[in-house]
């Protein structure tokens, strides 16, 4: 298989006067794959297009090495999805509803039913298979979801959303799901989220869509091993020292008694001598690493 | 003796044999009969289906049964085979107003249109599944009831006479069956493309059929705008379609008994294209992801 999961190049899509995606490129390898964006960014678009539910409207997109537009039907047969919505059809046992959209994407039906179970069994659900759906939680839901996007054993899996509406612990569960899915499982997961925290957690790379293009895009591993400048919080006001700073020629940005230090070679040196000279209370004196909250606030820009 | 346990399956891939896209066609068509029957659902969710087929199955079973008990020789009146439909039709009025929007509705009210179209189905296809299987559930008493009696009474020596004549009948029930499945079916799939609530498709079907029927008779008959005005009334086109398969007229009929049999077959046929075509647009448009 392929390093390239997808391959996006120039890909626009429009509804109406609404330009979702103007021009998107990107490449998205194997492992998992964290989509952020801000909401409208395009990223349920995107899923879509990846789908191959929605013509678009310019552009080149390959996915497993198909173009979802051509070969939709085939393509999907080896895609798992686990849609954002928490609806499902309440009155259905989990394992009927598996084994049906295994079946659907081809399994025949001792393997469906077979896998079905297994699925349910893998995301912790083995115990309660047999019971509606209706009467499950919405971390069960969200589990019996990622069951039938697995039971049929896709090479793709894109998950929207998965972590939504649920508590704390039912998140940390999920997460660590998707982690053994993709690492354990070797099935390559392409992640839309609107939250940081849990993409820095779990995925591999990231692709961060702003304004219907592709803002920023590449592996987590990056992030947070260059320095960008230097961090510095004081036990009183930052205001003087800031001055003082900006005097040097640095520049420096303040938030409440922190104060971000960039555009300066030696700034660690230079803040413990005007520290020193103020005779201000230093507290701590860190490099500022660029954390995945920085690159997308600044691709979104 | 030690106890053994598994403490975890592990996962393995899959690698046996796949079906295509046409086998995930039967598989939905074969589920969308058994929610529309109410198979593996609730008890409440099988009483309509369940009164429907019978309402259609009993008089066939009547008709059979004194076809069997009575000798040969009495004057025991078959009944006409065309007119088996109109009691049929209320039934599937009934039916296809309150019981078929399931095939459609709760698959977006559920989010499972959703899970459909990430498989290897796509909307025309999902949508042909959905129209066999509507088809395959109303068949079961357009078709069923007088196929049975033609079977029975052919058994009995009371059938048409002749292989041929056997043929055509069969032909014609078969014929007449389906066509009028196919009537209510497309016309139950386009109301109910309109909305993701059941309750609000079935009323829609239930008005739409009877403003029809009003303002059809109303037209022709009330305002005296002519005989074309009848072909409006949905509920007595596919009747009188039936009549003119079997080559007869409805002789209590409401005023389109006095139309042309062109005419019908015409309006007949474009209306089931036309709301084939309507359910069709309406699902080009709807999103599913997000």
């Amino acid at each position: 298989m392929s390093d390239i999961v997808i391959s996006a190049r120039g890909v626009q899509k429009s509804y109406g006067s609404n330009h979702v995606l103007q021009g998107l490129d990107c490449d998205i390898g194997r492992g998992i794959t964290g989509l952020l964006g801000p909401n409208g960014a395009g990223k349920s678009t995107f899923m879509g297009l990846v789908l191959g539910l929605r013509p678009r409207q310019g552009g080149e997109l390959n996915v497993l090495g198909v173009d979802p537009e051509q070969s939709g039907p085939e393509l999907r047969a080896k895609l798992g999805y686990a849609p954002e919505h928490h609806d499902l059809p309440g009155d259905v046992q989990a394992a009927d509803l598996v084994r049906h959209i295994a079946q659907l994407h081809g399994l025949p039906r001792r393997a469906a039913t077979e896998r079905a179970s297994d699925a349910l069994w893998q995301v912790g659900l083995g115990e309660e298979r047999f019971r509606p759906v209706g009467t499950m939680s919405t971390g069960q839901r969200q589990r019996v979801k990622m069951a039938q996007a697995l039971a049929h054993d896709p090479d793709l899996l894109l998950l929207d959303e998965p972590t939504d509406g649920l508590d704390p612990v039912q998140r940390d569960d999920m997460l660590a799901l998707i982690r053994r899915v993709g690492r354990e499982f070797g099935i390559d997961i392409l992640l839309s989220s609107h939250l940081l925290e849990e993409v820095e957690r779990v995925c591999d790379s990231v692709v961060i869509l702003a304004n219907g293009a592709v803002g920023h895009s590449g592996a987590l591993d990056g992030l947070g091993s260059a320095a960008t400048g230097v961090k510095v919080e004081l036990d009183s006001d930052p205001q003087p020292l800031a001055a003082a700073l900006a005097a040097q020629g640095a520049e420096a940005v303040i938030d409440g008694h922190i104060i971000t230090v960039t555009g300066h070679d030696a700034a660690a040196d230079l803040i413990r001598d005007l520290v020193a000279d103020l005779g201000l209370g230093l507290r701590r004196l860190e490099p500022r690493r660029t954390t995945l909250e920085d690159v997308f606030i600044e691709a979104s820009r | 003796m030690t106890e053994a346990r598994i403490h975890d399956r592990g996962y393995l891939a899959y690698d046996g044999p796949r079906h295509g896209p046409g086998r995930a066609m039967v598989v939905l068509g074969y589920h969308t009969v058994q929610r529309v029957l109410g198979l593996k659902r609730s008890n409440w969710q099988k009483v309509m289906p369940a009164i429907a087929l019978l309402v259609a199955f009993v008089p066939a079973i009547v008709f059979i049964g004194l076809a069997a008990l009575l000798p040969a020789s009495s004057d025991l009146d078959l009944g006409d085979p065309a007119g088996y439909y109109v009691p049929i039709s209320f039934v599937l009025f009934l039916f296809t107003s309150f019981v078929t929007p399931e095939a459609l509705c709760t698959d977006r009210s559920s989010g499972m249109l959703g899970l459909y179209l990430a498989s290897p189905l796509n909307r025309d296809t999902y949508l042909a599944s959905k129209f066999v299987a509507v088809i395959a559930v109303l068949g079961i008493m357009t078709i069923g009831p007088t196929l049975l009696m033609l079977i029975a009474f052919t058994l009995d020596g009371s059938g048409p006479d002749g292989a041929l004549d056997w043929l055509i009948e069969f032909g014609r029930v078969l014929g007449a069956g389906l066509a009028m499945a196919a009537f209510w079916g497309s016309l139950a799939l386009a109301v109910s493309s309109l909305s993701p609530r059941r309750t609000l498709a079935s009323v829609a079907i239930f008005v739409s059929l009877l403003v029809s029927a009003a303002v059809g008779d109303g037209l022709s008959q009330g305002a005296e705008l002519g005989d074309s005005f009848a072909l409006l009334n949905m509920i007595a086109l596919p009747i009188e379609t039936v009549y003119r398969i079997y080559g007869e007229v409805n002789p209590d009929g409401p005023p389109i008994r006095h139309v042309e049999t062109l005419p019908i077959l015409f309006t007949f046929l474009g209306l089931i294209v036309v709301f084939g075509w309507f359910a069709r647009w309406r699902y080009q448009r709807i999103e599913v992801t997000g």
